[in-house]
């Protein structure tokens, strides 16, 4: 496309002038730097997202790892006691509520005791131990705020 | 191996850098940066006439890049044009906000430049004539600035300019004609510096 002719060679003179004094120009270099710097700072997050994925998945792959390992052996844990057992052991157990009643899904905390079996007999509960000396296994059902909410007791 | 990636970057044209850019290639905007920072600069000087100015619309035209690289479709308009294009944009937002204020800065190179002994006075009245036609296109309406600036100074093709501009190539053809038509009106009698401007308008008002 052809450049229009200037209708004054005097402003044609001028502008070429300008336009070599112009092509002198230069950007500060400071400019560089804070342009490049703002790049920086755009991309960083988005690396150190990355390095905090790649750790994540790598978490999740061990965890996932373990628990394979942990269900593979309590399978044949399993599998084994089943097999040795040729009667199994009926345990008889029985549960005393002693504060507040235990929600559905709430936390707890199992805590075992070993007590006199005299103590139980406090408890409306006889062993059936005869010697009321004798220790017996309780597991003390405790809540999340520390306060015991029933008893269990092997009989 | 650094220096032979970055050779490689460079050798790239700049849709291609553009597409690496998206993805977040440090050397590529590098390179675009290096490439087109200094033809930015000087459409944004000699538009605004300021040295700050245009360095804050440099960075903003290449923060525009860094963050809409991905949309920048070679098909429609070649890398320098839509930097102008932004450039523009830049501009017209910076002048509108710096409305109230008025220029006191000189170019760099007027200052610096040393005069040379034998021909002091030729000098002195070639930098008086650049500084009279620097405030000439500044005193410009901003359509007619744009061209001389675009199409005069920085010898953009009137396709290349139209596109930049977004206006039809007989339009910068036609602005053009007007704007040195202007500029040569207000060369041949003294242009008012600002200075002069500011107390015209006080003795107006």
């Amino acid at each position: 496309m052809k450049s229009m002719p200037y209708e004054d060679a005097d402003l044609a003179g001028s502008l070429d002038a300008l336009r070599q004094d112009v092509a002198r120009l230069e950007t500060p270099s400071h400019v560089e730097t804070a342009v490049l710097a703002a790049w920086d700072r755009a991309h960083a997050p988005r690396r150190e997202e990355l390095a905090r994925s790649v750790w994540r998945k790598a978490a999740a792959v061990a965890a996932a790892a373990i628990i394979a390992v942990g269900l593979g052996q309590l399978g044949r844990e399993l599998h084994r006691t089943t097999r040795a057992s040729v009667e199994p052991a009926v345990e008889s157990r029985t549960l005393l509520l002693v504060g507040e009643p235990i929600l559905r899904g709430e936390p707890v905390r199992v805590v075992r005791m070993r007590v006199p079996a005299s103590t139980l007999t406090g408890l409306g509960v006889r062993s059936a131990m005869g010697d009321a000396a004798a220790h017996v296994d309780v597991d003390l059902i405790v809540g999340e705020d520390g306060i015991a909410r029933a008893i269990r007791v092997g009989m | 191996m650094q220096d032979a990636t970055s050779a490689a970057v460079e050798d790239l044209g700049d849709a291609d850098l553009m597409q690496k850019a998206a993805h977040g290639d440090r050397d590529a905007f590098a390179a675009l940066y290096h490439r087109h920072h200094a033809m930015v600069y000087r459409f944004a000087r000699l538009m605004t006439g300021s040295d700050n100015a245009a360095e804050d619309i440099v960075q903003e035209v290449f923060l525009a890049v860094m963050r809409d690289a991905a949309r920048y479709d070679p098909t429609r308009a070649a890398l320098p044009s839509y930097l102008y294009g932004v450039a523009r944009h830049q501009t017209r937002r910076r002048l509108a906000r710096d409305r109230q204020f008025v220029a006191i800065e000189g170019c760099a190179s007027d200052v610096n430049e040393p005069v040379a002994d034998g021909d002091v006075s030729a000098t002195l009245e070639r930098r008086q004539t650049l500084q009279r036609l620097r405030r000439a296109i500044l005193s410009l309406p901003r359509r007619y600035r744009e061209v001389i600036v675009l199409c005069d100074l920085q010898d953009v093709s009137y396709s290349d300019a139209s596109t930049a501009l977004g206006c039809a190539v007989g339009t910068v053809r036609s602005r053009l004609h007007r704007a040195r038509h202007l500029l040569t009106q207000k060369m041949g009698c003294a242009v008012p510096s600002q200075e002069d401007h500011s107390r015209l308008t006080e003795r107006c008002a």
